[in-house]
């Protein structure tokens, strides 16, 4: 009997040992998956039903260390409200979010793991637009991600049948906007609840509603850029010179654009394809020309913020969601796997340094006039992205201003209120929202 | 004292006589569960799922809302430090009894359901009373009829309204254009009839429903009775039919209350196509969205929840009571 004893504690004290030795000589941290025989799984999110099913084969096809299981969504409001959820019961992390806003709030909501150590060494793939984006303080919570930068589709015949010169300024894009309204022509949409435009061209003015000044917020919404850009903004409600379809109602939008009521359209290039396949009578009247610049402005810019992917504080992998990204994000392979099923497309590596090889092949065979060949679309493309300005701080509290921000927005383009005022309501906003989470603050005078 | 009353008190005694044996010195009486007390429990299991659910996904969730309605979650410089989590006992709720924002949203609620409630009711309970008034197998073709609309979840009736109501592509413009009218219902004054109008057509049939099944329960003898004594269908319907479903409409007319108190869908996606109308704050549960999801603040959106929930009950409690005493 004790004999039987001391072999079973001999057992245990064995096996104790073993599992001991295991975890002296298991590499421990991200490194693991490198000498796990098991490859590494991985959560990865998403919302995109189209490529990235496809992108998430081929990488775990030809990846025996990490295999990606991905999370797919239902929309992007969908993955930041769960993803949200998943944080606060830390069940479930992912080990890959896509960009569900400015990496400062992921780093505020604490939500941003520092994945520098991984990016360093890859540094040199990326675009300094890109790199600016993910960084914070001097590191990196976000993976690169190159700016959607903007250009604009104007409808051509519009423009010359009027007789009147696409406009390459926004004093000239007024100009041309009051003689198309007699005509019935609205020259811009801005829809109601999306002030994107106003943001771009803030952007474009040299507007930082958000800076950091020591161990606070400088916040600043009415400084003499913002007030330009806002007055820009401005003179077109004033004058009616845009028309205000929702992006709600997609079939009443696309038959205004397609009507030849519209002059200008801002885009980014993955909308293209979006346009191709939602007009009809307008395919083959629009030209890709550079995005409107502000008068007396300096070099050529381009709007497009970099909102990068992170991977959540919790991920244990942070490695292999680097190790994949970077696949996505830079190799031949990967962005040959990004190509659309439905439009033969694939999606622009705008991370990269140089992307005019790439842009080519993102033009759409009808949506454009034929006058205007597609190596010369994609040189409109290529030539926005190497110009995109990339950064414009939005602050700690991104989440909780922007939808007050819609709300101002749309008073202004029912001229209930201007867009100056919409702007210091927001700043008031942000004001008692930072007061409110106890984050220091200072209003630029 | 009644004979009930003797009955039940001399019960249980003759069973125990009967049934248990004496106890003998030190030890102690076992009481023995009764015939009816088993029958009362083999009952009372039926219900064990229902309160297995309501405990889980009603109670609960009520008490750690309640819970974390008491804490306040702060950071500090530039909101890079790690959250600090403190007990601060009622500020939420004295900070929710002076938002502005969310009472403006509860008085916009309340009167557009002091419309919406009773046009509700006059709707569903005409149509209960004209199906009332045909053949059975004619009433049984239209209740299924007009119960499809309930049958849509709110989000997809928004999304086909949203399209007939399109000024551009949907059909009901150029409907009305053919007699005289040009009507917007994506312009901001007419947000409210839109959203009403959805509301009205997805709730009726649940409404119509219910009344209609009281009705079924009304004698028809008495309706017999009234048309020998010369009464008309109208007359009929209003003297006898509405008085005896007057606890239903109570019940459908609270329900509606409650439903319309925490309007939600319809509004979010309303909101794209009249925004300047529509804010973020624009009904009760969108302010408490708006907290919990875009500003971050959960502790501050369950204390307005459970502020909701008072309203709610004390709003319910007394119509209720007010319609008991009608009935008195």
């Amino acid at each position: 009997m004790r004999k039987a004893h001391t072999r079973a504690l001999a057992l245990v004290a064995g096996v104790a040992a073993l599992g001991l030795l295991a975890g002296c000589s298991a590499p421990s941290g991200p490194s693991a998956p490198a000498t796990s025989k098991k490859p590494v799984v991985i959560d990865v999110w998403g919302w995109d039903a189209e490529m990235t099913p496809t992108v998430v084969k081929a990488f775990n096809a030809s990846h025996a260390d990490v295999q990606v299981n991905y999370v797919l969504q239902a929309s992007n409001p969908a993955t930041v409200t769960n993803f949200r959820n998943v944080m606060k019961s830390k069940k479930g992390i992912p080990c890959w979010v896509p960009a569900t806003g400015p990496v400062t709030t992921a780093v505020v909501n604490g939500w941003a793991q520092d994945i520098t150590k991984y990016i360093k060494p890859i540094e040199s793939k990326f675009s300094a637009g890109a790199l600016a984006g993910a960084k914070l303080d001097g590191e990196y919570y976000g993976f690169p991600s190159g700016p959607d930068a903007t250009f604009a589709l104007v409808n051509e015949k519009v423009y010359s049948d009027n007789g009147i010169a696409v406009p390459k300024t926004w004093d000239d894009l007024i100009a041309a906007g009051k003689q198309l309204k007699p005509k019935g022509i609205t020259v811009i949409n801005l829809a109601g609840e999306d002030p994107s435009t106003l943001i771009q061209i803030e952007q474009l003015a040299g507007a930082k509603w958000f800076a950091i000044d020591g161990n606070r917020w400088k916040v600043n919404f009415t400084d003499a850029n913002s007030l330009k850009g806002a007055d820009v903004i401005q003179q077109i409600v004033d004058n009616g010179l845009a028309s205000h379809q929702t992006y709600q109602d997609r079939p009443s939008l696309y038959a205004y654009f397609d009507s030849g009521k519209l002059a200008t359209v801002p885009l980014a290039w993955w909308s293209l394809f979006g346009y191709q396949t939602n007009l009809k009578a307008s395919l083959g009247s629009w030209k890709a020309v550079d995005f409107p610049q502000l008068s007396n402005s300096g070099p050529f810019k381009t709007p497009g913020i970099a909102n990068p992917g992170i991977v959540p504080v919790g991920c244990k992998y942070p490695a292999a969601a680097v190790e994949y990204q970077t696949w996505v994000a830079t190799t031949a392979a990967g962005i040959a796997a990004s190509k659309s099923t439905k439009t033969d497309a694939i999606s622009l590596p705008t991370a990269l340094k140089d992307v005019s090889k790439y842009t080519t092949a993102i033009v759409p065979d009808k949506l454009i006039d034929p006058a205007q060949s597609k190596a010369q679309v994609g040189a409109v493309i290529a030539k926005a992205q190497s110009a995109a300005i990339g950064s414009f701080n939005e602050g700690p509290d991104y989440d909780a201003w922007f939808p007050e921000l819609q709300d101002q927005w749309g008073k202004a383009m029912a001229k209930q209120i201007t867009v100056k005022q919409a702007l210091e309501n927001v700043q008031a906003f942000v004001v008692q929202d930072l007061k409110t989470k106890g984050i220091n603050y200072t209003v630029a005078k | 004292m009644s004979s009930a009353t003797k009955t039940s008190e001399a019960g249980p005694a003759r069973s125990a006589t009967r049934s248990t044996p004496l106890p003998s010195a030190g030890q102690r009486p076992r009481r023995r569960m009764t015939w009816r007390h088993v029958q009362s429990l083999k009952g009372a299991s039926f219900t064990w799922p229902f309160v297995a659910g309501f405990a889980v996904f009603t109670v609960l969730p009520v008490l750690l809302g309640l819970g974390q309605s008491f804490f306040t979650v702060k950071t500090s410089g530039l909101g890079f430090s790690a959250a600090q989590t403190s007990f601060t006992g009622f500020d939420n709720f004295v900070r929710a009894l002076g938002d502005e924002t969310f009472w403006a949203s509860m008085i916009r609620v309340a009167i557009y359901a002091a419309v919406m409630v009773p046009v509700t009711m006059v709707v569903s309970l005409t149509m209960a009373l004209l199906l009332d008034a045909v053949r059975r197998r004619v009433a049984n073709r239209f209740r299924l009829l007009l119960l499809i609309p309930y049958m849509i979840p709110g989000i997809v009736a928004t999304m086909i309204w949203l399209y007939l109501y399109s000024p551009n592509v949907g059909p009901i413009r150029p409907v009305l254009a053919l007699v005289g009218l040009d009507v917007n219902f994506f312009a901001g004054n007419m947000v409210w009839i839109g959203i009403g109008n959805l509301v009205v057509w997805g709730t009726i049939g649940f409404n119509m429903l219910i009344l209609y099944g009281s009705l079924q329960a009304v004698p028809r003898e008495v309706f017999e009775a009234a048309r020998v004594d010369g009464a008309s269908e109208v007359r009929i319907a209003f003297a006898i039919k509405v008085p005896y479903v007057r606890g239903t409409l109570v019940l459908t007319g609270l329900l509606s209350i409650i439903g319309t108190l925490q309007i939600f869908a319809e509004p979010t996606l309303f909101r794209t196509v009249s925004p300047e109308t529509i804010t973020k704050d624009f009904t009760p549960t969108m302010v408490i969205y708006n907290q919990a999801f875009q500003v971050g603040n959960l502790n501050y959106a369950a204390a307005l929840s459970i502020i909701l929930a008072l309203v709610v009950g004390i709003a319910s409690a007394v119509i209720y009571r007010l319609a008991n005493r009608v009935d008195k």
